[in-house]
């Protein structure tokens, strides 16, 4: 019984290393997704339905015709639309005449009903096994944030154009072949090591710093947004993306009373502006905005996929914010018809004007 | 000289109430979006309270343009109208009454617009008048009736320093909503004598004709089907026809939740339930003529529910489904058209179905 999963940026090998943990040894990886996914996945979708459903059910067409039976998915009730992904996608390739696949549905709002499916889904392990791998898991991913992170700092400085991404493959494939929790550990410092001795860069006294929030599947994943980090990291421009599936899998840091997770002080950094919760990111990236603003940081890219229901408020209210903590922000919107030269013509403007304001504030 | 006296009478009582209206604080309603449901309870409170209690107009073309204009261009057409809406009521109001309701269900939801609804009118237009807007979560935050006393009190502060007055206001309204739910849904027993064609709600059709009426279920938002301006006046032209109807407003709840239950997930958007569970009763029992489904453009739940139905009915063939998008540019003539052509196919189909019977 292949199993197989979307494509979702680097949280692909977070996937890969639960799937491994699980001793699971049917796993089908995702192709990466390409023009011809995204025109599959619209012609089979409703019409107005967000951008991530058409993308992630182009991903299961693909590889349902190359034998995968099993589809990993999110759901839950999370505000948004996203709980109904695997219901509607079921109907719709049942439609198309596939019958020999199940959906496995993961509640990423519960650890407790994820840890469950988990064991249900393992290649017989016992609860305690699974723990340790869904543990595994969180600690992971971790450190492939911290890959993506160092990987949007040297790209933009790099002085042998390629290199970085290089090493940031070898440092994925490192996180996800570790083994042992204490080799786990250490991988911190590895991965920073890894990226200083074999990345040189140029020196730049101050270079412009953007941060990407928005929806996490726009934003994590570069074939969809048509790769804004690396675009802006093109430009000699140092990137950070916000939103992390941490905030929702990392139970070991939301049981900890000693640490504050990123996204808990974006939300209450929000408060004045948008009080409670909305689904989506809508909460965390209005605090973001304010955040990076206090840290220093130059604009901000809000990145959301057409009709998302959440962010649309978060667009709707990032003005207000935007004129009061003076951070400039620029939204884009993402859908299938999305076209580079677009998106790359007004980030060079965006990238251009920041660039004033910076040497008029200097 | 007695009318005189009784005249001059009137006028000072219309002088007295005109004075004290004149202190009384005026709170606007939007009429868009959660009014349609919540308007019995929210007026009588504020009323109740001694508030004077302002709606805006139902949509009309001035409205319309005003939010087309001023509303983000991505959010659905009935959020749009809602800027009109209040647009419409900046300067006629000292609150604005425009709640941040989630769910009043353990495990459903509403639109998450709705949350921040109050929060971006806000931010787009800093110079609205102090907008109330209390937040209810059942579903995610675990509120409950003594969040809802919380809120009444919080809101009746304002308007009156009487804590018997705000208790009072508080369990009329939701007596009065609660009578108010009670007329609006028919009973299941009303529902299968409605379907065995034993009484109609259309008072245009005379019952002693023979032969039966179209029935048609109208189904969507009861933001949509209410509001004659955006959704066409499809109500109104299908009454003209002397066509019968039932909304997924009036079904019973009993009845949708069955219908739910069969679904192997759970459908957590609330108001979406009403309409794919009246879609999927209907689609059942085959009971009505046709299916109408009015689908606002962008609605993030329509899309689901919407594809849902349709993906529904095409597996079961035996009752005709029409869905119909609207948005600020659809026109009327095209709508028209579909409906006319719509009615068509079920009159052939009736036809077809009477002869099959007679000569099967």
């Amino acid at each position: 019984m292949p199993i197989t999963f979307p494509h979702f940026g680097s949280l692909t090998y977070v996937f890969e290393v639960v799937l491994r943990e699980l001793q699971r040894k049917d796993i089908l990886f995702p192709k990466k997704p390409s023009k011809k996914t995204s025109e599959l996945g619209s012609r089979h979708s409703p019409e107005f339905v967000c951008t991530p459903f058409k993308m992630t059910l182009g991903t299961f067409i693909e590889m349902l015709d190359e034998g995968a039976t099993e589809l990993g998915m999110g759901g839950g009730n999370a505000y948004c639309r996203f709980g109904y992904y695997w219901p509607v996608q079921k109907m719709i390739l049942e439609d198309l005449g596939y019958d020999n696949f199940r959906y496995i549905m993961l509640d990423f709002l519960h650890p407790l009903r994820i840890w469950k499916v988990l064991k249900e889904e393992s290649n017989g392990c016992s609860y305690l096994q699974t723990l340790r791998a869904f543990r595994i898991a969180w600690i992971k991913n971790r450190y492939t944030d911290l890959v993506d992170k160092m990987l949007y700092k040297y790209r933009a400085l790099e002085l042998e154009k390629g290199l970085s991404e290089k090493i940031a493959n070898q440092a994925f494939r490192l996180v996800v072949e570790t083994e042992g929790l204490r080799n786990i550990k250490k991988l911190e410092k590895k991965v920073i090591d890894l990226f200083e001795q074999n990345v040189p860069i140029r020196e730049e006294k101050d270079p412009l710093k953007i941060v990407i929030s928005g929806e996490i599947y726009v934003v994590l994943e570069p074939s969809l947004n048509v790769d804004v980090h690396r675009k802006l990291n093109e430009l000699g421009v140092i990137v950070e993306s916000t939103p992390t599936l941490r905030s929702f899998i990392d139970v070991g840091h939301k049981l900890n009373p000693f640490i504050t997770m990123h996204h808990q002080i974006a939300r209450k950094t929000a408060q004045p502006y948008l009080q409670h919760r909305c689904g989506g990111e809508a909460q965390e990236n209005i605090g973001e905005m304010i955040i990076y603003k206090n840290k220093g940081w130059d604009g901000m890219v809000h990145l959301y996929p057409f009709t998302c229901m959440p962010e649309i408020i978060t667009r709707s209210i990032a003005p207000q914010v935007s004129r009061e903590h003076d951070m400039p922000i620029l939204s884009l919107v993402v859908d299938e018809h999305t076209g580079e030269a677009g998106f790359q013509t007004r980030l060079e403007a965006f990238v251009d004007l920041l660039k004033r304001r910076k040497m008029e504030t200097n | 000289m007695k009318e005189k006296h009784f005249s001059e009478k009137i006028s000072s009582i219309g002088k007295t109430e005109n004075k004290r209206k004149k202190t009384a604080l005026r709170v606007g309603f939007p009429r868009s979006l959660l009014y349609y449901k919540f308007h019995v309870l929210w007026t009588v409170f504020f009323e109740t309270l001694g508030a004077e209690v302002i709606v805006s107009p139902p949509t009309n073309k001035e409205i319309k343009d005003v939010s087309v204009k001023s509303a983000p261009d991505e959010d659905c057409y009935s959020t749009k109208l809602y800027f009109g809406h209040v647009l419409y009521l900046k300067d006629k109001v000292d609150y604005l009454f425009i709640p941040r309701f989630s769910s009043d269900h353990k495990t459903d939801i509403s639109c998450p617009k709705f949350i921040g609804l109050a929060e971006v009118l806000r931010s787009m237009f800093p110079d609205l008048p102090p907008i109330l807007m209390p937040y209810y979560s059942k579903a995610k935050d675990g509120h409950g009736n003594i969040r809802l006393i919380r809120i009444a009190f919080s809101l009746g502060f304002k308007f009156t320093r009487n804590p018997f007055r705000i208790l009072h206001s508080f369990v009329k309204s939701f007596r009065r909503f609660k009578q108010y739910h009670d007329d609006l849904y028919i009973s299941e027993d009303e529902l299968r004598r409605w379907e065995r064609n034993e009484f109609v709600f259309n008072k245009t059709i005379s019952t002693t004709n023979k032969t039966n009426p179209f029935k048609i279920a109208l189904v969507g938002h009861s933001y949509v089907i209410n509001d004659s301006y955006s959704s066409l006046s499809i109500k109104e032209m299908l009454l003209a026809e002397k066509v019968e109807i039932i909304t997924s407003e009036q079904l019973p709840r009993s009845v949708i939740e069955h219908q739910m239950s069969k679904l192997d997930f759970n459908m957590y958007f609330r108001y979406e339930r009403e309409i794919l569970g009246t879609v999927m009763h209907f689609l059942e029992n085959e009971t009505v003529d046709g299916i109408l489904q009015l689908i606002v453009f962008s609605c993030g739940p329509d899309s689901i529910g919407g594809e849902m139905a349709s993906r529904f009915s095409r597996r079961k063939q035996n009752v005709p489904l029409l869905q119909l998008t609207l948005d600020e540019l659809t026109s009327e003539s095209g709508v028209t058209t579909r409906l006319e052509a719509f009615l068509d196919l079920i009159e052939r189909r009736k036809k077809l179905k009477e002869n099959e019977i007679i000569c099967p």
